[in-house]
């Protein structure tokens, strides 16, 4: 798996300069900076104006950096914000297939007035709404640089409420729908498996710790959160633990132990192991070594000073 | 039309000669022979060369037989399959209609090389992407052989991203889209419950029988077995039991006496008999007739094996 | 999500039944559903064309909408029967293909105007029954501005079509009930859904079982009900209406949402409880809600009143 390591994605409103402060600190692998869900209408100008410099702190704890944009304010969002340091944008409530030419053209135009090399500033489509859940595969295929799509708020957004079960309703499909699209084009699903009472990315630790662990259950890579206790719950979550790498291990030196044998399926216990197996096995392995060096590169990051701005 | 009995497919790893000498005594309605995830790399070669013979054998018993071909050599495995008492070809990591064409353009021309009926062979399709998921409709319709579509589920898990936990199904969106495109499309779709989908397992003949059974009301009409243990209790989850037969054959009694009386719906033990209930004791009865014909040409080939 | 009508309850029944007819608006539905399909014998499938003229006023005395099933396989001849002044709704059953829609349009959009009735009123249900219809879901919920509800993708005739037996005690339709949930959704439609509930009963006329689902449904944001049997017909009216606490909430939610504004706040936490523009637009809704089913009770009580009178019958 060669993309990124991006577990957490804390989303920091650039209304809130204590925030913003203090988001380097929180071991998040993405810092989200957000112009769309937290940020009052009145506040947005001074918000654009915080986002250079914003983007300059966040990189100190070693996060890549993205900012959450509104498609409907394009222009003053990406101009804000579309500068060297940020990995990304999310688009939040992106709907249609237009909408992502025009960010296309816009990041276009950017990167080239600001030095930034061509095609490298992100996509990632937050299908919040019905239509744009619809228009999934349209739009994720629209433009190379969608890495990553994720229902972001959907729930809020959709008005999807929790069902007697604890599950929110409709998003069980959702989530998978999401993940198959995603994964057909090789795009990155962006998301957690959020039950009752988490609402809207907003949940307690251990909540969010078996939403991200669920969430990796069915596909997810990362998710985003609202809350500075959420990040380590999610990096945790989305990490395979020790115990899994170990059974993963086992089963691989049991399968190749098998095919010297001449031996394609071979029986751990009452269960058959195959070649799908042992490639589940080995995928695990890789995203664990993965994770292990991401999170020894922010280490070494933070440890770093922060470089002055340019 | 007629109803399409194939309630289970063992799988045998061609190189297992045993296995594959005994597969007819394990009462599946289908054999696969496997020339792929069976069978190591290192002996895919000589594997080829065992197909002509173990179809006979296989075949005994009145089990319909397939072959596994591996994606990646397809022309080879094909070649070294189609043979006179071949039912058809179990395609793996279908992701296009372009590799359906592939397959059925040189089944086409081994079927006439080898005096088979034009079109004879059938295909049955496993999904193991994303892609194949999506595209599934494309995918298809893309040909007529296609009797039988399935996901394989520990390569759709590489695909998805996916660290399976038992407790969580990840498969609902994709067996799902599998149940209703394949049927919209006539053709039938084939799996089991999860997690034996992803991680098979030899179990009790009960718990076997239970996921078959909720297989079944998923929607699923058959189950390729990795083990023999697997046949006997899949093959009783889709038979219509006795008792169920009994009990639908006085449904229709009753229904039709009430249609002579000029109602439209009559009590029957304490349950409304109306159009639905009737049309579903139909559909129970003539799978149990299905059912029961298949077992009786197997119990006559078995008895002059 | 703004509700076009009030539809909480409903009956489908035999128009052929006479005794059914006569005293359908004494059941407190917001509609009644005549059947030409399912529940008509065959041999009295004629018959019964000839019936729905003069039955939908009959049906409507007690303020309830009219609505007809009709059959899938004689569209010409029962939307001639059935399209008559006092129609609401055309409820087709087991619709796979768009173009099956856009000719009931058709047909309706003729009769409308040779009726005198005015264009667009009769609207169409597109019921889903089978594999083909939820893989042609987006494009037959988008063949007619007609559409105004879609959901579904459960039933006999589902469960038939995928052959599967009802009431095993676990969702079996997911992918289904999830697609025509998203086409309804993305086209804008009001949603026939319902929180999964484990049924192993199957059973009609349980009123308990009616008000906790209408009451699960409620809570998830769903609003349409309906039914076989009279027996659930309180339960789904008061299931689907908010209470006057919920109301009351929805006030108080609105205000503390309102203090909001130009704090520079997007949200606060009262108590633990969230209050956002998410929230203050779910309590806009539950307001609104409440004021139409409190209109539409209005209305049918003073249909029935109407009624007794000229029936000469004493108030209850």
């Amino acid at each position: 798996m060669s993309a990124r390591i991006r577990r957490s994605w804390l989303v920091v409103p650039l209304s809130k300069a204590e925030q913003i402060a203090q988001a380097p600190r929180s071991g998040a692998d993405v810092i989200a900076l957000d112009l769309v869900e937290f940020v009052a209408e009145d506040d947005k100008p001074a918000a654009r104006a915080r986002a250079q410099a914003a983007i300059h702190a966040a990189h100190a704890g070693g996060a890549e950096v993205f900012a959450q944009v509104d498609p409907e304010l394009l222009v003053a969002d990406l101009h804000a914000c579309a500068w060297p340091g940020l990995t990304g944008v999310i688009v939040s409530r992106l709907e249609s297939v237009q909408q992502v030419a025009e960010v296309d053209e816009l990041l276009a135009e950017l990167e080239a007035r600001r030095g930034i090399l061509h095609g490298t500033l992100e996509i990632v489509a937050a299908l919040e709404t019905a239509r744009g859940n619809h228009a999934a595969y349209d739009i994720a295929r629209r433009s190379p640089r969608i890495r990553g799509l994720t229902l972001g708020r959907t729930d809020l957004i959709m008005d999807l409420r929790p069902e007697p079960s604890g599950e929110i309703h409709l998003m069980p499909y959702l989530m998978q729908r999401l993940v198959a699209v995603a994964r057909a084009l090789g795009v990155t699903p962006i998301g957690a498996w959020w039950r009752a009472p988490a609402r809207g990315l907003l949940a307690p630790p251990d909540d969010t710790y078996h939403a991200a662990r669920r969430g990796r259950a069915i596909g997810f890579a990362g998710s985003l959160c609202i809350d500075v206790n959420q990040v380590e719950p999610l990096n945790q979550g989305f990490t395979p633990d020790a115990a899994e790498a170990a059974a993963a291990q086992q089963l691989v030196t049991a399968y190749h132990a098998g095919v010297a044998r001449g031996v394609a399926v071979v029986e751990q216990g009452d269960r058959l192991v195959d070649r799908g197996s042992a490639t589940q096995a080995l995928a695990l392995l890789d995203l664990a070594a993965a994770c292990a060096a991401r999170d020894r590169e922010k280490a070494e990051m933070a440890a770093r000073p922060l470089l002055a701005l340019p | 039309m007629a109803i399409l009995v194939r309630r289970s497919n063992l799988l045998a790893p061609i190189t297992a000669t045993e296995r594959v000498s005994q597969a007819w005594q394990s009462d599946a309605d289908a054999i696969t022979l496997d020339l792929e995830d069976g069978v190591v790399e290192t002996r895919k070669a000589e594997a080829r060369g065992l197909v002509k013979e173990a179809i006979d054998l296989a075949g005994r018993g009145g089990a319909e037989v397939f072959v596994r071909v591996n994606a990646t050599l397809l022309h080879a495995d094909l070649e070294a399959s189609v043979w006179p008492g071949l039912r058809g070809i179990m395609l793996p990591r279908v992701a296009s209609a372009a590799e359906v064409a592939e397959a059925v353009e040189q089944m086409t021309a081994l079927e006439r090389r080898r005096g088979l009926a034009a079109g004879a062979l059938e295909l049955i399709v496993l999904l193991e992407s994303a892609r194949g998921v999506w595209d599934i409709r494309s995918i298809i319709t893309s040909s007529p052989r296609i009797t039988q579509v399935g996901l394989d589920e520990s390569d759709l898990a590489c695909d998805l991203g996916i660290t399976p936990l038992p407790e969580h199904d990840p498969y609902v969106y994709a067996r799902g889209r599998l149940v209703i495109e394949t049927t919209a499309a006539n053709a039938q779709p084939i799996g089991i419950t999860y997690p034996l989908g992803v991680h098979p397992r030899r179990s009790s003949a009960a718990e076997i029988h239970r996921m078959a059974t909720d297989a079944r009301n998923l929607g699923l009409k058959g189950v390729v077995c990795p083990d023999p243990s697997w046949v006997a209790p899949v093959n009783a989850a889709f038979t219509p039991t006795a008792d169920l037969v009994a009990y639908n054959k006085r449904v229709r009694e009753v229904f039709a006496g009430a249609v002579a009386a000029g109602t439209a719906a009559v009590p029957l033990d304490g349950r409304m008999i109306d159009v639905p209930v009737d049309e579903w004791a139909k559909v129970v009865l003539a799978m149990a007739a299905a059912c029961d014909a298949r077992d009786v040409q197997k119990r006559a080939a078995r008895a002059i094996a | 999500m703004a509700a076009h009508q009030v539809r909480r309850s409903g009956l489908t029944m035999p128009v052929v039944t006479r005794r059914f007819v006569d005293h359908a608006w004494r059941r407190g539905c917001d509609f009644i559903n005549l059947d030409l399909e399912d529940s008509v014998p065959q041999h009295l499938k004629a018959h019964a064309r000839g019936l729905i003229k003069d039955a939908i006023p009959v049906v409507r005395k007690g303020g309830a909408e009219a609505f007809t099933r009709i059959n899938h396989d004689y569209v010409h001849a029962d939307l001639d029967a059935i399209v008559w002044p006092g129609l609401s709704k055309v409820n087709y059953p087991k619709a796979e293909t768009a173009d099956e829609i856009r000719l009931l349009d058709a047909v309706i959009t003729r009769l409308e105007r040779e009726r005198g009735i005015r264009p667009g009123t009769v609207e169409i249900g597109a019921n889903i029954e089978t594999a083909k219809g939820v893989a042609a879901a987006y494009d037959i919920a988008s063949a007619s501005p007609r559409v105004k509800e879609f959901g579904g993708g459960t039933g006999y005739d589902m469960s038939r079509d995928l052959g599967v037996e009802m009431f095993v005690g676990f969702e079996q339709f997911a992918y289904g009930k999830g697609e025509l949930e998203l086409a309804a959704r993305a086209l804008g439609l009001e949603v026939r859904a319902a929180p999964f509930v484990a049924n192993t009963t199957g059973s009609v006329s349980d009123a308990d079982r009616a008000f906790r689902e209408a009451q699960a449904g409620r809570r998830c944001g769903f609003r349409l009900g309906g039914g076989l049997n009279p027996a659930v017909v309180e339960a789904q009216n008061r299931g689907f209406t908010p209470t006057a606490e919920e109301a009351d909430d929805a006030q108080w939610v609105l205000e503390r949402h309102r203090e909001l504004a130009g704090t520079g706040e997007t949200w606060i936490a009262i108590d633990g409880r969230v209050i956002d523009r998410y929230e203050a637009a779910r309590a806009r809704d539950t307001l609104e809600w409440a004021a139409l089913c409190a209109e539409r009770d209005r209305e049918k009580a003073e249909a029935v009143l109407r009624t007794r009178v000229a029936m000469a019958e004493p108030a209850p």
